[in-house]
């Protein structure tokens, strides 16, 4: 896997923030088969560019599997739409409902693509930072509560095995485990109450609770994210007019039917351009890196 | 102008009889670079904090400090955090955030520093300290000298002039502790950082140093030029931790100025003393092996790398064994393999003769492990009651359950501390009770995981003291056979003086087992001072006793 912090992950916290907004809200709400399959490619290849082919085919089972439920389990439940293809058990099986499950299929298959390359690309780090533009003390306490979770953990492990060493948990039932657990699990909570007082003490050698805290992250805005929110921005007002107008609108049931003209391809020239914006970026800075090593 | 003026300061904790500080008076010069020791509980953490208002305890405090002539009172909030840095003990615990570069500006931030000024110092302090290369990385995944160096850098960050450092060392092993005295060296010489130091390890933090104080009950014993302290006191029971140049040189006559490294040690040997050669004590080794692993394999993870690496070992009955080595080097993981919590992926593990095989109820009946932490044997809220679940747990009848525990109490000493929390007790006590605790389950084997970590001299002493005439003696009367001992250390010195056997661990194999004399004798980098001194005057001289038993005689 790639470094977290080049391509698209280089940009600024904020920058990102809005864009994964606006590409999951259009994705799940817009319910128009270019929208979703133009979402669908862009999540594709945003993970192909990240994550490389071999992470794709070990992982497209899940999807895969995903997909036909979603897929197949709208027909056989739902027996909306008027051009019934067979029957089974005396219900229609429709070509509409197939439709509709495809088209939700797809949509969620999308936004599982995204959301996965959001959880690499947001991490908690920028997380953090987003909501201490809000709250500063939140940060912090995020921070710390990060900080303390591992430790806890590692030092769970460290009490239960100079326990059970020394017989603790050697009981048979599993009630004599989980009193075992409970007593380590006590003394673990007053060991860290202990060591929160050297915590504290730190914090106020270095003046925690000084007036006029400021508030440092190493982020940097520069002119990409500007540039990065603005076609953000741009596409997305133009996908949210073509969808509050009903520019792009698209009818399953009772028939498949949908009512598009000239501004509907605006629409969809944008929301192609906003789901591929961070592959061509991803792509951009490949190409010129070979152009680069190919010039040396 | 000297940096702090220190008249009459006396301190005394609420509801305490007596003063922790008796009405002390010095003066610490700018730029200076001051070692502080002195037993446990001798007023050097209560000093200390009384130097940073934030941590001054609550208390009855009288006599004055002054700071550049200012009393300590009337500085800024600011300056106060800012001027005045503290560094605490355990590395793990003064981290405050989840990430390198954000602990970095923590102290920053407080100060209410704009992000541009924040950007550039956090840059130029991971630069100076060389924290680079993980300064992407949580504060978790760091080693336990990589914490650190970050927490004094996150310090040195807001720029302070006077560093108030309380046992930094005593949680790191030898190489990261080295190399952190020799940064703070740095940022004395090179920056002029006026640096107050509380120490154990005064081998190299004598000669760090510009000046060094003693203390003792709150008093000041002496605060000279460390050479000048070293000479003085070299007879008193201080002397314990003084550096091994300035010990031998007493036994040598003490003519001349006090030696204090390892190279001025040999100097001062080679003019005052003849070559010999030191009779090796006769040490007779019992034919019976008690632990042996044969050809051991093991790893944490299925794809994870071989911790050990056809490893082999045989303790024999009763006698000391000392396991060295660098950190990562499997010692640990030995031990955890030998107390039955992690099983080998290949080999045999063999105890009294017999194979271990998993889920054997009786595994583990024989061996206690000390932990290197001794608290993490301790889950209530007495040392009583948890030695008291102890004998639950070994199954005493509930009459023999309290002459027990006072006859183990009285062996080791501990019986005024049995009402106490364990957290109240200090790192030598907490041990001595951690000991008391795995004794009452009578062991014949036990394993000692770092037992000299965070430990004074004084407390070290008493360790040896207490393995080697009680347990392998088994005079106690709650052992009847002679215990075998394992020791895992990176404390060279103590395995010179506690050990009958040494043996180096590398890259997961097991090497070099030998009596002291011969293994130190051997190395020539991985060596106790003693050895190094005496090296191609004296042969088989590994200790500090052992020169000077020799220099009787040899004199020039």
């Amino acid at each position: 896997m790639q470094n977290i912090t080049s391509g698209f992950g280089a940009f600024h916290p904020l920058a990102l923030m809005l864009w994964f907004v606006s590409i999951f809200i259009v994705s799940m709400f817009s319910m128009n088969p270019v929208i979703t399959l133009l979402s669908f490619a862009g999540a594709v290849c945003l993970s192909l560019a990240r994550f490389g082919l071999r992470d794709f085919f070990r992982h497209a089972g899940f999807y895969l599997i995903m997909f036909l439920l979603i897929a197949l389990s709208n027909p056989l439940f739902s027996h909306n739409g008027e051009t019934p293809l067979f029957y089974l058990n005396h219900q229609p099986v429709t070509l509409e409902a197939f439709f509709y499950g495809l088209e939700t299929a797809f949509m969620i298959v999308a936004v599982l693509y995204w959301f996965k390359c959001f959880n690499v690309l947001m991490t908690s780090e920028k997380f953090i930072y987003l909501f201490g533009r809000v709250i500063p003390r939140l940060s912090l306490i995020l921070s710390m509560a990060l900080r303390l979770l591992p430790a806890f953990l590692r030092r769970y492990r460290q009490i239960a095995r100079a326990q059970k060493a020394i017989g603790l948990f050697s009981g048979k039932g599993w009630t004599d485990q989980i009193k075992a657990s409970a007593m380590v699990f006590g003394a673990l909570v007053s060991r860290a109450l202990e060591n929160a007082i050297d915590t504290g003490a730190s914090m106020l050698a270095r003046g925690y609770g000084l007036p006029g805290r400021s508030h440092f992250s190493i982020y940097r805005f520069t002119r990409r994210d500007l540039f990065l929110i603005c076609a953000d921005l741009a596409c997305s007002v133009v996908v949210f007019t073509g969808m509050a107008t009903g520019s792009i609108r698209f009818f399953f049931y009772p028939s498949v039917r949908c009512s598009w003209n000239a501004a509907s391809y605006i629409v969809f020239a944008a929301f192609a351009l906003l789901s591929f914006l961070p592959f061509i970026i991803e792509c951009k800075e490949k190409l010129t890196w070979n152009y680069y090593i190919s010039k040396i | 102008m000297e940096l702090l003026h220190i008249e009459n300061l006396s301190f005394r904790y609420p509801k305490q009889a007596q003063d922790v500080l008796r009405d002390l008076c010095f003066d610490i010069p700018q730029g200076a670079f001051v070692t502080l020791c002195g037993p446990s509980g001798c007023g050097k953490t209560t000093l200390l904090k009384n130097l940073k208002p934030a941590l001054t305890p609550h208390g009855q405090k009288t006599g004055t400090i002054l700071y550049r002539g200012t009393p300590m009172e009337h500085l800024s909030d600011k300056d106060k955090a800012v001027k005045i840095g503290y560094v605490l003990q355990n590395p793990d615990h003064q981290i405050v955030t989840d990430q390198v570069w954000h602990e970095l500006a923590f102290g920053l931030e407080n100060a209410g520093f704009d992000t541009d000024t924040i950007r550039l110092r956090v840059g130029e302090m991971s630069s100076y300290f060389g924290i680079t290369e993980w300064f992407h990385e949580s504060t978790d995944r760091l080693s336990g000298g990589q914490k650190q160096l970050l927490n004094l850098a996150a310090v040195m960050a807001m720029s302070p002039e006077l560093l108030l450092l309380d046992e930094p060392t005593s949680q790191l092993d030898p190489i990261a502790a080295s190399e952190f005295l020799n940064t703070l060296k740095k940022l004395n010489r090179e920056l002029g950082i006026t640096v107050i130091l509380a120490e154990h390890r005064l081998e190299e933090a004598f000669c760090l140093s510009d000046l060094a104080m003693v203390m003792d009950e709150g008093r000041i014993i002496a605060f000279d030029d460390p050479r000048h302290v070293c000479q003085t006191l070299t007879d008193t029971r201080y002397a314990a931790g003084f550096p091994t140049a300035s010990r031998i040189w007493q036994a040598a006559g003490g003519s001349g100025s006090c030696p204090l490294t390892v190279n001025e040690g040999r100097r001062m040997l080679a003019d005052a003393a003849r070559p010999a050669i030191f009779p090796l004590p006769p040490r007779s080794l019992s034919e019976e092996t008690v632990l042996e692993l044969k050809d051991a394999w093991f790893r944490y993870e299925r794809e994870g790398k071989d911790i050990l690496k056809n490893t082999c070992l045989r303790v024999q009955k009763g006698e000391l064994f000392c396991l060295l080595g660098a950190n990562a080097a499997g010692k640990s993981t030995v031990l955890r393999i030998l107390a039955g919590t992690e099983r080998l992926t290949r080999g045999k593990l063999l105890i009294h003769g017999k194979v271990q095989k998993p889920k054997d109820p009786d595994a583990g009946r024989h061996i206690a492990l000390l932990p290197q932490n001794p608290l993490d044997l301790f889950l209530k809220d007495s040392i009583l009651e948890d030695l008291q679940d102890m004998c639950a747990m070994a199954g005493y009848a509930k009459e023999e359950q309290e002459s027990a525990i006072t006859q183990i109490a009285n062996d080791l000493s501990i019986t005024h501390l049995l009402a106490q929390h364990p957290f109240d007790l200090s790192g030598g006590e907490q041990q001595k009770c951690a000991l008391a605790k795995l004794l009452l389950r009578r062991p014949d084997i036990l394993l000692l995981d770092e037992p000299t970590k965070g430990l004074d001299a004084f407390a070290k002493n008493e360790l040896l003291a207490f393995l080697s005439s009680y347990i392998r003696s088994a005079a106690g009367a709650s052992t009847k056979r002679g215990m075998t001992i394992l020791c895992v250390t990176h404390d060279v010195e103590f395995a010179a003086l506690a050990a009958d056997r040494c043996a180096l661990m590398f890259d997961g194999e097991i090497m070099a087992a030998a009596p002291p004399e011969r293994f130190f004798a051997e190395n020539h980098f991985y060596t106790t001072a003693a050895s190094r001194i005496s090296r191609g005057i004296f042969q088989n001289t590994v200790t500090v006793a052992q020169v000077c038993a020799l220099m009787k005689g040899n004199h020039k």
